[in-house]
């Protein structure tokens, strides 16, 4: 099925049309719906989303099966069923998930909103936060029509020719935003420094082996320091060899940290299962099973 | 005659809190110093151009052969989850990356799964960054549509990496990209997506990453295509995992990484210079070409001494805390 319609084309916008009415009527149907209805109808769209999945995952999967190629039995024709519909349930998940942004700028506009025109405490940082927003969506998409659809588009690609509004939204995006992230987690330095003073003490005997073995893997990563070491046991072949700093340090990293990181995902893995078969069936207590 | 009054004693607790007080106040101090050191540690070296020697590890050796094994002018896919908040990292191991696949004429497809920032942040680089570059050497600049293109932001990794491991096809079927008429186009009739029809025909997929959005990434397309991954010091050890078991083909960990690539860029692995030296030696590895005399050196170059510096002065707050408390506890038991 081809859902693709030409750009500008009126059935494109009558199909996002009648799309968006129907989102609204299913929307509507859901919440006036009893509280007793509602459950079963979440309940089995989760189960059959879920088994889709959980099909593709566990059904044979078809050798070397092109787009044009017909299945030579019924095992093969549900494997490229599949595949297809996997293809589909991915589009449909990501305009789902798509909405939680809709959702968290509603959110956002909803809550500071309120405190601007109640003038509550630290009314004026909501009043920053909203303009900001408003700027840079007004200027993003602005920029974007004039750099991509405007009648000098193509000039717009070589930022000598840049107008204000392509300046505007530089600096909005890439001079404001961006150094503002840039600089919140250079601080994290400071904190690192000062927690390295202040609470990394040689306590214990764990306390003594994590410090060493940190020292090491922090001193491998200095290029100078590693040469001058390594100089020291460079000969090749030679049990002596074995004690290069980076041979030291690939020893902490393979023996000890990767194995712990291994455990320890290995572990949160089977918990994942453990929940996403709860949430699959139906079983958790809150949401909407509650 | 009035004797002079005794000035009021202070209580146990007064005591105690001034204590405190001054506790509190010396480590204000000496936090202060550490932080004034920071500062100057941070930004000395950046004013100065130091050589400091470097040996590539076996994980960005294999990056880098991985890298360049990839055919010349074909199509990579690139997951950049990265922006500025760790430019120092991932934007020196996206520059070295880029700059080598542009030297090797090929076509990026790039989206994000992590951060709707993302994918603006990657194509600022290229056309701010790289293309001046180019443009200044005398060299073709990468075109949007013809060189690159950008799939944009899709917030449901997990869904979205099965499809594409599914079907890539249908996994971007109705992606729209503006071609060099300035119309939105199908993005499969772009010259970079053009001729891929499913993940397996990719010869290659590059994830740059701050976060751990590497595992969706290897958890589907793992085995089904070649991946290498350029992470941050911070992410290092959660990737090595993967790394160790094979499930990634090369890797590049923080700045170091990325100065072990730019050192490759310029002196190849095992491959004879300009002068007729081999600049990187590494022991039963094919010879791999480097791209000597060119831009090669970028952050990790600029960086690599500062990490040197912020080190040193980490390792020295650690020493000079522990002597502090030693010292303390001399005082006490005397």
């Amino acid at each position: 099925m081809n859902f693709s319609y030409p750009s500008g084309s009126s059935t494109l916008y009558l199909a996002l049309a009648v799309t968006v009415i129907f989102g609204f009527l299913i929307m509507f149907g859901m919440m006036s719906m009893p509280a007793r209805w509602r459950r079963p109808v979440v309940v089995t769209c989760t189960f059959i989303s879920g088994l889709i999945y959980v099909a593709y995952y566990l059904w044979p999967k078809p050798q070397s099966f092109g787009p044009r190629d017909i299945p030579l039995n019924w095992s093969e024709w549900v494997g490229s069923q599949l595949a297809d519909t996997i293809g589909v349930a991915g589009t449909i998940s990501t305009a789902l998930t798509t909405f939680l942004l809709g959702l968290g700028i509603y959110s956002l506009v909803r809550i500071h909103g309120r405190k601007l025109i109640r003038m509550q405490k630290d009314w004026a940082f909501s009043l920053v936060l909203l303009i900001s927003m408003l700027a840079i969506v007004i200027f993003g998409y602005w920029s974007y029509y004039q750099t991509k659809f405007g009648p000098d588009a193509s000039k717009l690609q070589d930022a000598a020719n840049w107008t204000w509004v392509n300046y505007t939204n530089d600096f909005l995006f890439d001079g404001l935003l961006q150094q503002m992230e840039g600089a919140m987690f250079s601080v994290i330095a400071f904190y690192i420094l000062s927690a390295a003073y202040r609470a990394f003490r040689i306590r214990s005997v764990e306390a003594t082996i994590l410090l060493a073995s940190a020292l090491i893997m922090m001193l491998s990563l200095m290029g100078a320091v590693e040469f001058l070491w390594n100089s020291k046991f460079d000969h090749s072949g030679a049990f002596v060899a074995n004690f290069q700093l980076t041979e030291i340090a690939r020893w902490i990293r393979d023996t000890f940290q990767t194995p712990g990181i291994r455990a320890l995902e290995f572990g949160i893995g089977l918990g994942a299962l453990a929940m996403g078969l709860r949430l699959w069936l139906s079983l958790e207590k809150g949401g909407v099973s509650a | 005659m009035d004797t002079p009054q005794d000035p009021t004693p202070i209580s146990a607790e007064e005591v105690q809190l001034l204590e405190v007080k001054r506790i509190e106040k010396q480590a204000h101090r000496t936090r202060m110093i550490l932080f004034g050191l920071l500062i100057l540690a941070s930004s000395l070296p950046l004013f100065l151009t130091l050589n400091v020697p470097n040996k590539p590890t076996q994980a960005t050796v294999d990056l880098y052969s991985t890298i360049m094994a990839v055919p010349d002018g074909s199509t990579i896919l690139l997951q950049t989850d990265w922006t500025t908040s760790t430019r120092g990292e991932s934007g020196g191991e996206f520059e070295g990356l880029m700059r080598v696949l542009m030297r090797k004429n090929c076509k990026v497809a790039l989206y994000s799964m992590s951060d709707a920032q993302a994918p603006k942040v990657a194509m600022d680089e290229i056309v701010l960054t790289l293309n001046p570059e180019r443009k200044l050497k005398g060299e073709r600049e990468y075109k949007a549509w013809d060189d690159y293109i950008s799939l944009g932001f899709f917030p449901n990794a997990e869904g979205e990496t099965a499809s594409m491991a599914a079907n890539l096809r249908s996994a971007w079927n109705g992606k729209k990209y503006i071609n060099d008429s300035g119309e939105p186009e199908d993005v499969f009739q772009s010259p970079v997506l053009s001729k891929v029809q499913s993940i397996t025909s990719v010869p290659l997929v590059v994830i740059i990453t701050a976060t751990s959005s590497f595992n969706v990434l290897i958890e589907r397309l793992s085995g089904k295509v070649p991946i290498v991954a350029l992470v941050t010091g911070v992410m290092g050890p959660e990737t090595n995992v993967y790394y160790s078991s094979k499930q990634i083909q090369g890797l590049a960990t923080g700045m170091k990484g990325v100065y072990d690539l730019e050192t490759m860029m310029e002196d190849g692995i095992n491959s004879p210079g300009p002068n007729g030296k081999v600049g990187f030696q590494w022991e039963n590895h094919p010879p791999v070409k480097g791209f000597p005399g060119e831009t090669n050196y970028g952050r990790g170059k600029l960086y690599f001494p500062t990490l040197h510096i912020d080190m040193a002065l980490l390792i020295l707050a650690v020493i000079f805390g522990n002597v502090g408390m030693f010292m303390a506890k001399k005082r006490g038991n005397r």
